[in-house]
């Protein structure tokens, strides 16, 4: 009786195995070598990470779903490069976790959209898409300009890219969420402190165009206008080489 | 159902629901400052009923040995009840949002009701609720039939079933809320997928354990696509929700993968979903449900084993196929187009393999909505595996990405192939389950069959032409050797598809109303008398658990 | 940009995984047509037709 049950198990067990070793072998062989990252993604010395203000617009993208009709990837297409810009290289999103490459251009992909438009457009066309773009089936998104940034977990945020291996340093976390108001509020004492630990590139603006406070229109405009700007890297390949 | 549980499977019951209740608690004062908190609140209210309801059958005699003479179909009968509520939420939302991107004014300018957040209800909803409930009812139908022998116990079934439901259930309410990860067909974040991971090993030990039970000393085919299933599912799972979570109280995490890696870890996660959920689990369905309502063997025993092992083995390849012309290597890229290509010969062998079937059975399918239903999927199963490796091939990829030919292609699959066959195999169930003679309504089932028939047809061609007009529209010159559209453009050609479209999705969803009608009102016909299925003792819990029999 | 470690890994994944596809056909096609096996698979796609009356004692 035992001798019969354990035979049936080892059968069990055996296809249990043998389904584990089919299906897992294509997944390794294809997505191990990815993780020679220094060698799957281009050199890229003068990139820098999201600000804290950016971050947050980032996650209101992730948030609202965005990447359902928004692509962030140009692909290697000749006529794609001339609508969009610049292919996009692997480097530009090292830092994005998750990307935000999308599937479906329901609207028109974003991977080139920083710095393409003025940041009252995109105030105007987040609040209502028709006034900006008639023809848009965009949803509108007033409510962004309404809704206070939450910025109180913003340095638990950067900590936790950091453990995943985003290059924040101890002060960028330390000073979170001064810097996201700092970014939105130009001439004021905390704006020096970002241009400080993230450049003389970055944007000091308010974005919504309302200096007093930082709304979630503010970090989301920020996110928009650093998209594909974080480094030239892209810009210099097409110089040197046009795509296809 | 707690009348079927033994008293200690009740106080394990309590003890799991106590347990949950107070992770509930913890997470929504963690969470008190983030939609974490309102998660928590649902988890607790879940527990909660738990509690209770197990209190409230805590008294009632325990089930006798008699039991190990019937299968045990009370699991398998809420997981249909389920599975159907599921498909006429999710096809609602889903035909809701399909009529947002004609009437995009249709928001009430209300975040929770935008297509980003909805749309994930509509996915989350079809593949995991609706999809998902019917895996799990209809494997353990298929796995106590085909090896003669009870669940292992009865307490694991609803533990699965209804944790399953709670993940479900956490994952959409989420989005309401804004809570995703935005990676697509995994948008639940760290607190679910941990819940989930738990409620799939249950699920794989619940299946090893019944199969270790069997009577019959060779596992037939459908268990292993089943096991396939199962398992891969919780590989893919595992691998892509790893996640750094902001903090405890925090519904927030960020990916441990970033950018090129999280891509493709995504994508052979996105595209082995469609495998091994909707396609593995799927043909076990077909290989059970499909032989055993056309009255007649499967064609060829060892075409299903070929089948199975090309494609358990070649699918896990093909995930890079979304990639293509991407920043991932092009040497993955061409590895992915190539074993997409040759899964199409393991996919066919398992439609021509149903088909072949049926030769010989055609006026069954004439007479027979029931054998209809599975007649299509296994025809749109073709169709769509067809169509799957050849859009994966590059050149086609660059016209067909990013447009509706992939939403065309997508729904050619779950429409008129997981729909189709969850169908067919629950108007088979149903009657048998609940010891009816027939379906309700044999007429209502030809109406939902129609319905869903018209509605497949006018969806998928209306976004098989937005597709390649918006696609040979995005790449199209003018004689200055400049694009001779603008993105708005292609959208205003887009208008009328989009309205078809809904239209077409909106027959579905009446034929799965009227289908969940039919089934209803079967369950509440009177039972066929037992003298015409004497070769079936009842089975039911309820009826043989009655204190004094 | 390609090192020599992610070149012997891609070379490794190249190579390998053909021999593999390979060994594992012809793994499938024997054990789907061994003569033995086949009274098992008639069996098993009969046995199917009739599994209503309930659990084998």
């Amino acid at each position: 009786m035992f001798q019969a049950h354990y035979k049936l198990e080892r059968y069990s067990v055996g296809l249990v195995i043998a389904i584990i070793i089919a299906a897992s072998i294509g997944g390794i062989v294809e997505i191990a070598p990815l993780f020679t990252i220094d060698q799957t993604v281009e050199e890229a010395p003068g990139m820098r990470v999201y600000t804290p203000l950016e971050l947050a617009g980032r996650n209101i993208y992730v948030r609202e779903g965005c990447y359902a009709c928004h692509s962030q990837m140009i692909r290697t297409l000749r006529d794609e490069v001339e609508r969009y810009g610049p292919y996009s290289l692997a480097v530009e999103s090292q830092y994005d976790h998750p990307m935000l490459w999308g599937s479906k251009r329901t609207g028109p992909d974003l991977a080139r959209i920083g710095g393409k438009y003025s940041d009252q457009w995109h105030v105007a066309h987040l609040e209502n898409p028709r006034d900006v773009v008639p023809a848009s089936i965009m949803p509108a998104y007033s409510f962004l300009a309404r809704t206070q940034l939450r910025t109180d977990d913003l340095s638990m945020h950067l900590t936790a890219l950091k453990k995943v291996g985003v290059p924040y340093t101890d002060s960028m976390i330390e000073k979170a969420v001064e810097d996201a108001y700092g970014q939105a509020a130009p001439f004021s004492a905390l704006a020096d402190g970002v241009v400080t630990r993230y450049g003389d590139a970055t944007h000091i603006r308010a974005f919504d165009g309302d200096p007093g406070s930082v709304s979630e229109m503010d970090a989301l405009v920020a996110y928009l206008q650093i998209i594909g700007r974080l480094t030239d890297a892209a810009h210099e390949q097409k110089s040197s080489g046009d795509a296809e | 159902m707690i009348s079927t549980l033994t008293d200690t499977e009740r106080q394990i019951a309590l003890v799991i629901s106590g347990l949950l209740s107070l992770v509930g608690l913890v997470l929504s004062a963690a969470g008190r400052h983030d939609p974490l908190g309102a998660q928590g609140f649902i988890i607790l209210a879940f527990g909660l009923s738990g509690v209770f309801l197990v209190i409230s059958g805590f008294h009632l005699p325990e089930p006798t040995e008699k039991r190990f003479s019937h299968y045990y179909d009370e699991p398998i009968k809420a997981g249909i009840i389920i599975a159907m509520l599921w498909a006429i939420v999710a096809m609602f939302v889903g035909d809701w949002v399909a009529w947002l991107l004609a009437y995009p004014e249709m928001t009430f300018d209300a975040a929770w009701a935008s297509f980003g957040r909805l749309r994930p209800i509509h996915t989350t909803g079809i593949i995991f609720g609706f999809g998902g409930n019917a895996l799990i009812a209809t494997s353990f139908h298929v796995m106590q039939r085909t090896s003669r022998t009870r669940l292992a116990d009865q307490l694991s079934p609803w533990f699965v079933l209804g944790g399953y439901n709670l993940f479900c259930i956490l994952a959409v309410t989420g989005y309401l809320m804004g809570v995703t990860q935005s990676k697509e067909y995994a948008e639940p974040e760290w607190y679910a997928d941990i819940w989930l991971t738990i409620v799939w090993i249950a699920y794989f030990a619940l299946y090893l354990r019944t199969l270790a039970r069997r009577k019959e000393p060779h596992i037939y085919v459908s268990n292993w696509y089943y096991l396939a299933f199962v398992l891969v599912v919780a590989m893919l799972h595992i691998v892509n929700n790893l996640a750094m979570p902001v903090s405890l109280g925090s519904s927030k995490s960020y990916t441990v993968f970033a950018g090129v890696q999280d891509a493709m870890v995504q994508w052979w996660y996105g595209h082995n979903a469609v495998a091994f959920f909707l396609t593995s689990g799927f043909l076990g369905m077909l290989y059970y449900y499909l032989p055993k309502r056309a009255g007649r063997p499967i064609f060829s025993y060892r075409m299903s084993i070929i089948g199975f092992w090309g494609i358990t083995f070649f699918y896990v390849w093909v995930g890079s196929h979304h990639l293509h012309y991407t920043a991932l290597p092009q040497w993955v890229q061409t590895l992915g187009m190539t074993f997409s290509v040759m899964l199409l010969v393991p996919s066919w062998i398992a439609a021509a393999n149903a088909l072949l079937t049926l030769n010989g059975a055609w006026h069954k399918v004439r007479d027979d909505a029931t054998l209809r239903f599975m007649m299509v999927a296994a025809l749109f199963y073709g169709l769509a595996t067809f169509e799957g490796s050849f859009l994966a091939i590059r050149p086609v990829n660059s016209l067909s990405h990013y447009t509706d030919w992939t939403v065309a292609h997508v729904h050619a699959g779950t429409l008129g192939w997981n729909s189709m066959i969850i169908f067919g195999a629950f108007y088979y169930l149903v009657p048998q389950l609940w010891k009816r003679e027939r379906i309700y309504s044999p007429v209502l089932v030809e109406v939902h069959f129609w319905l869903a028939i018209a509605g497949i047809f006018i969806y998928v061609f209306a976004m098989w032409n937005s597709g390649v007009i918006q696609g040979l529209m995005w790449r199209t010159y003018n004689n200055s050797g400049t694009l001779a559209y603008s993105f708005i453009d292609s959208l205003n050609a887009m208008h009328p598809y989009y309205i078809a479209r809904a239209t077409g999705g909106l027959l579905f969803l009446m034929g799965a109303v009227i289908g969940f009608y039919n089934i209803c009102m079967t369950i509440r016909s009177s039972p066929a008398a037992a003298k015409t299925r004497n070769e079936q003792p009842a089975t039911i819990g309820q009826s043989r658990l009655r204190p004094g029999e | 940009m390609n090192g020599p470690e992610h070149d012997i890994l891609v070379a490794f994944a190249k190579s390998w995984g053909l021999f593999y596809l390979i060994g594992l056909s012809i793994g499938v096609l024997v054990y789907t047509f061994w003569p033995g096996n086949r009274k098992n698979f008639d069996r098993a796609k009969k046995s199917i037709m009739d599994d209503e009356s309930g659990p084998w004692a």
